[in-house]
């Protein structure tokens, strides 16, 4: 297990180190100076490269990239240009609000689309197989912002059943958080559980058709127990992958569901960083979700190792 | 001799039909096809299917369906059809711009790939650093730098589609060109350049037609996520993600609002999806 790690580690940190070099430079290409921003439109010119040396905007680029390598790897970011407060404090804010979003969308993911692949992959050519074909085909087609306002109107303003949007921290108001929470997870959450009961069903279906499952038929075995203890473990691992990926992908769609839902979370915090010109915000966020999602594909590749002991010996 | 005869009889028989048309020709293909068929028809005969001009503002603002606005107005009273008509059609031009763009880089990166290891190894982790970036994330940051606007939008779907059409094409390549005829290609004194581009690459493009039809899709849901957030297409020109973004807040006095482009967003999403299906099957044969 550790020499796997090993073997992936490296293609990872030179991704981060990559990402961390593009995400500097993209942001030092912006048009307009966040000091001459921030001095307002009447400072005079020695008040703005007051403001430039204090921010350290006028180092080289070369060193301004190393002194924010230093800052990250430290864990002291600094304060933010524009939004005020700690850059910090802001992400850490932000990352329990969205923490909670993706969590409980993830979690959703597996509810829903586990049962689903396991009751099409046992439908066969039964009718209503193709009626869950046709359903997942759906959900996956539709974008989540047209789910959200979909839910937004059926739930929130024709049955009144659940708040359009707003946030409660589950710590604070468990009963209320989850009020909050149940529209926008859903609609996290319904094309990427569609994908991942596609591939799983396609991978039980495959699993299905092997010699093995036939032997184990005639040797008796009832077909709940084949589905459960021969096909399942077969076709978890591809699973597993792909709900790794789909990770990323939730954290990415989180950023539109915030801003339907009015959910504080890292979405809102990217996009007022990039519309206040906040370098600070912005370059660490966008460092800290392609970290996280380095670090998801690393886990999903040990959780694929952990379920399939063939790549283990590799 | 008839043993050599077989294969050969075998091989006259093969269905002349492309594999293609005989993927879209299930009833998958035939609905997709006519769904998106039918979205950009109406998209392309915006002028002559509403008279009106989608950025004119009227007197009646939030109205409802009558003669002179057969889908009523939104907030600013503009005509909502023309605005939904005139959305569509610069939601096609967006992703019929950016969908090829993106392709030709991604499968000019994978065709750089097959030179040598260490243009394949830069390339890999070109592929790997965009896709780090995962979806709007990368939106947010393309537009940090290019600020919101009609290119900026177009960028952002070609680049997201980069690394998926360079991938898949790079896999098909290396798979391709150990096959027999490449090698015998290569005894023929075919060049390099010769090989990758006329015997491997015409062999290993299946693929990227599925990609394509998928690419399609995910550019309507780029287009529409970046309107929500303020950064996509400026106002006033309609696009359908700023119509939908524009109708939330109007969701319980005019739900038509939301409506009319949440239908034909479905619509066309769905299409593309259906026909990315039908392709898949038929291209598997």
């Amino acid at each position: 297990m550790r020499s796997f790690l090993l073997k992936r580690l490296p293609s990872g940190l030179v991704v981060l180190l990559a990402a961390s070099f593009a995400v500097f430079l993209m942001l030092r290409l912006i048009p307009g100076d966040p000091a001459t921003t921030l001095a307002g439109p009447d400072a005079s010119p020695a008040a703005i490269a007051a403001i430039r040396a204090r921010l350290g905007l006028d180092e080289p680029l070369a060193a301004q990239y190393l002194h924010w390598l230093g800052q990250v790897l430290t864990g002291d970011l600094g304060p933010s240009y524009a939004i005020g407060g700690q850059v910090s404090g802001l992400i850490g804010d932000g990352i329990a609000a969205t923490a909670q979003l993706t969590l409980a969308a993830l979690l959703l993911v597996v509810v829903l689309a586990v049962p689903v692949a396991l009751l099409g992959a046992s439908a066969g050519r039964r009718p209503w197989a193709g009626a869950l074909r046709a359903l997942t085909t759906g959900a996956l087609a539709v974008p989540p912002f047209v789910t959200g306002v979909l839910l937004v109107g059926v739930f929130a303003v024709s049955l009144r059943l659940l708040p359009a949007g707003g946030y409660a921290s589950l710590g604070d108001a468990p009963d209320l958080a989850v009020q909050y929470l149940a529209l926008p997870a859903l609609c996290l959450a319904l094309p990427s559980a569609a994908i991942l009961a596609r591939y799983l069903q396609d991978g039980l279906e495959r699993a299905l058709a092997e010699d093995y499952v036939r032997t184990a038929t005639a040797l008796g075995v009832s077909r709940r127990r084949i589905l459960w203890r021969h096909a399942l473990p077969n076709a978890l691992p591809s699973a597993v992958t792909v709900l790794g990926l789909q990770v990323g992908q939730l954290v990415a769609g989180a950023v539109v569901v915030e801003r339907i839902f009015a959910w504080p979370g890292l979405g809102q915090l990217v996009e007022q960083g990039v519309q206040r010109r906040d370098y600070p915000v912005v370059q660490d966020l966008l460092l800290l979700v392609v970290a996280g999602y380095v670090t998801v594909q690393l886990l999903t590749d040990l959780a694929y190792s952990w379920l399939d002991p063939r790549v283990r010996a590799l | 001799m008839t043993v050599l005869s077989v294969p050969f009889a075998g091989a006259l028989r093969r269905p002349v039909r492309n594999r293609y048309v005989a993927g879209l020709l299930t009833w998958r293909g035939v609905s997709g096809l006519a769904l998106v068929g039918l979205v950009a028809l109406a998209g392309l005969l915006a002028p002559v299917l509403s008279g009106a001009d989608p950025n004119a503002q009227g007197p009646e603002a939030l109205a409802g369906p009558s003669g002179a606005h057969p889908l009523g107005t939104d907030d600013l009273g503009r005509d909502l059809l023309s605005r939904v008509l005139h959305g569509i059609g610069t939601d096609l031009t967006i992703i019929l711009t950016a969908v090829p763009a993106g392709a030709v880089a991604g499968a000019a990166l994978a065709l750089l790939a097959g030179t040598s290891r260490a243009a394949d190894l830069v390339v890999q982790r070109l592929f790997d650093l965009v896709l780090s970036f995962p979806g709007l994330i990368l939106g947010l940051a393309v537009t940090a730098v290019l600020g919101p606007g009609r290119w900026p939008v177009v960028i952002v779907i070609a680049l997201a589609e980069v690394p998926y059409f360079g991938r898949q094409l790079r896999a098909g390549v290396l798979v391709q060109r150990e096959r027999e005829y490449a090698l015998a290609a290569r005894v023929g004194g075919a060049g390099r350049a010769r090989v990758l581009l006329r015997h491997v690459l015409p062999n290993a493009v299946d693929p990227l037609v599925v990609q394509g039809a998928v690419a399609l899709s995910v550019g309507v849901f780029i287009e529409g996520a970046l309107s929500f957030l303020g950064l996509g297409v400026r106002p006033p020109e309609p696009t359908l993600g700023s119509l939908i973004s524009g109708a939330v807040a109007y969701l319980d006095t005019a739900p038509l609002l939301a409506a009319a482009p949440l239908g034909v967003t479905a619509a066309l999403v769905l299409g593309f999806t259906l026909i990315a299906e039908s392709l898949n099957r038929g291209v598997r044969g």
